[in-house]
């Protein structure tokens, strides 16, 4: 059965969320919409109901808290405290009933982006955890990890340094590069801490997006595999796809203990690659490319 | 006293230590800030507002500097309860989390930086009003109290104690009934909104009465005369900032 990080939320019945839940986490640049976008219609054409939803997207208090970040006076427990309202609005009324409806659930960040926020602008660990006890455990977490080498091209050539993702509001003094660096790498620091002890399944997000979706199709078909409701799943599988292998396949477990900086999915060794269990996945991880 | 995943309640004049950002917090239990911060607690029609009032035009008249701060107002976020409460769009969970955002940033916007300059605090409902609505609506109590970890520890708080029906007989002289969440009708205790505020307010008085002794709330009988109130709630201020000035003579 499904579980909470600690405390039940009222009249929150978790006995029925026969959905999935799947994170897709990793600091601001790292390519988490751009792979919620390739995997929505994906899932959907292999049959799956999908629900997505992110950060400032509940009706209660997203608009609030775009306005509470225009005016650069948001004190830092009330944006904790804001974007947990926003959080939980979501988990009550969109998460919640989606899972109990059988959808899969991508969210774009979860409550760790959340955390590692609140950690960096030096709110105590154990206040934060204590208001996300609430929160649903996911079925899995993709953690898209991109160093700050790799993402200072991406900001600077896009769309430019933002106010809060350069976390002005913690270094005042700097200009936004300095400052955009410094918070970059705090994040970063605190998401590896967060990533040993929640779990992540890890990816390098400096691959290109084409590379970053067949991995995680890869971890998301194994992971839906083990559902309860695998034998009709996997006809329908069988049902939709006709093409073969796909070149790329590595192991999908141990990620998380790998070297944060390591190559973490290599050109596949079809010799190392786990036996299919003969049910088709590989032939759908295909079917979207 | 230890709670719930360890944030400490008690010893310190804040509910609990959180770190760097606001760690002027804990200062505050340390150091004593110049400022007072005197609160008070009690259900709608309890006449806690009028006691404040009172007390603050005294506190002026003595030549404090007094700033006054209400539940629920902060600027940034009260569009956002507005708008939840007007749509019921509201559960006990963003219930609470989005008056306790209300309340985060009036603490770092105002309470918090007024006692540091040396200012009389007064608030109208304080952390118990969370304590009390968001655990009769079901809500954890750890939790809540958790969630308000930040929150500075009043010098003084208040409790106005009243009989329920004393309380409806007050408000219910002035108008026809009960607001949708001030009476607790989310709850679907009673289709009747005054019978529903007699159910909810019913609970958040039991939870008033637990947090006398946990939160060492003094204690006013509502239902005297104003002016005997008011009479006592002076003269425990006035022993308070004595003693205050006193301190800070010898420092």
């Amino acid at each position: 059965m499904r579980e909470t990080y600690g405390r039940l939320l009222p009249e929150m019945r978790l006995g029925d969320l026969a959905g999935k839940l799947i994170v897709i986490e990793g600091t601001d640049g790292a390519g988490r919409s751009t792979q919620i976008d390739l995997l929505r219609p994906w899932l959907e054409e292999l049959g799956h109901a999908v629900v997505d939803t992110g950060m400032t997207r509940s009706p209660l208090a997203g608009e609030g808290i775009r306005r509470a970040k225009e005016g650069n006076n948001l004190g830092r427990v009330t944006q904790a405290l804001f974007y947990a309202t926003d959080f939980v609005d979501r988990l009550e009324n969109e998460i919640v009933p989606a899972l109990r409806a059988g959808f899969i659930v991508l969210t774009d960040r979860y409550i760790y982006s959340l955390m590692a926020r609140a950690i960096v602008r030096g709110m105590d660990p154990r206040w934060i955890r204590s208001i996300y006890s609430v929160a649903l455990k996911p079925d899995a977490v993709f953690y898209l990890r991109l160093g700050i080498d790799q993402l200072l091209p991406r900001v600077v050539f896009s769309r430019g340094f933002d106010y809060w993702e350069s976390g002005m509001d913690l270094y005042p003094g700097h200009d936004m590069f300095d400052s955009f660096c410094s918070y970059q790498a705090a994040l970063l620091t605190e998401f590896d801490r967060l990533s040993a002890e929640f779990n992540f399944q890890m990816v390098d997000a400096a691959a290109d997006a084409r590379t970053v979706c067949v991995h995680l199709q890869h971890n998301i078909l194994q992971l839906l595999e083990r559902d309860s409701r695998k034998n009709f799943m996997s006809r329908l599988y069988n049902d939709s796809t006709t093409a073969p292998q796909p070149a790329l396949q590595e192991k999908a477990p141990d990620r998380a203990k790998q070297p944060a900086d390591a190559t973490l999915f290599a050109v596949a060794n079809p010799a190392s690659t786990p036996p299919s269990n003969g049910n088709g996945h590989h032939h759908a991880a295909h079917h979207g490319q | 006293m230890e709670i719930g995943s360890g944030v400490r309640i008690g010893p310190f004049e804040v509910f609990a230590p959180l770190q760097p950002a606001v760690s002027m917090v804990r200062h505050y239990g340390e150091h004593h800030f110049p400022g007072r911060l005197i609160v008070v607690e009690g259900i709608d029609g309890s006449g806690k507002s009028t006691q404040l009032s009172l007390l603050h035009k005294w506190l002026e008249s003595k030549g404090y500097g007094v700033v006054f701060s209400e539940w629920n107002s902060s600027p940034l976020v009260k569009d956002t309860t507005k708008h939840g409460k007007k749509k019921k769009l509201l559960t006990p969970a963003t219930f609470s989390l989005i008056h306790s955002t209300d309340f985060a940033d009036r603490t770092e916007r105002s309470i918090l930086p007024l006692l540091k300059a040396g200012a009389v605090v007064l608030c109208d409902r304080y952390v118990y009003t969370a304590f009390a609505r968001d655990v009769a609506r079901g809500m954890d109590r750890d939790w809540v109290r958790e969630l308000y970890g930040f929150a500075v520890k009043p010098a003084i708080a208040f409790y106005f104690r009243v009989p329920l029906e004393t309380a409806i007989h007050r408000l219910l002289d002035g108008r026809d009934g009960f607001k949708f969440y001030e009476a607790g009708m989310d709850l679907n205790l009673a289709d009747d909104s005054v019978e529903s505020f007699r159910m909810f307010q019913g609970r958040i008085l039991s939870e008033y009465e637990k947090m006398i002794p946990e939160f060492g709330l003094t204690v006013v009988d509502a239902t005297l005369p104003i002016e005997v109130q008011q009479a006592q709630v002076r003269q425990i201020v006035k022993a308070h900032l004595d003693k205050a000035n006193e301190l800070r003579v010898q420092a």
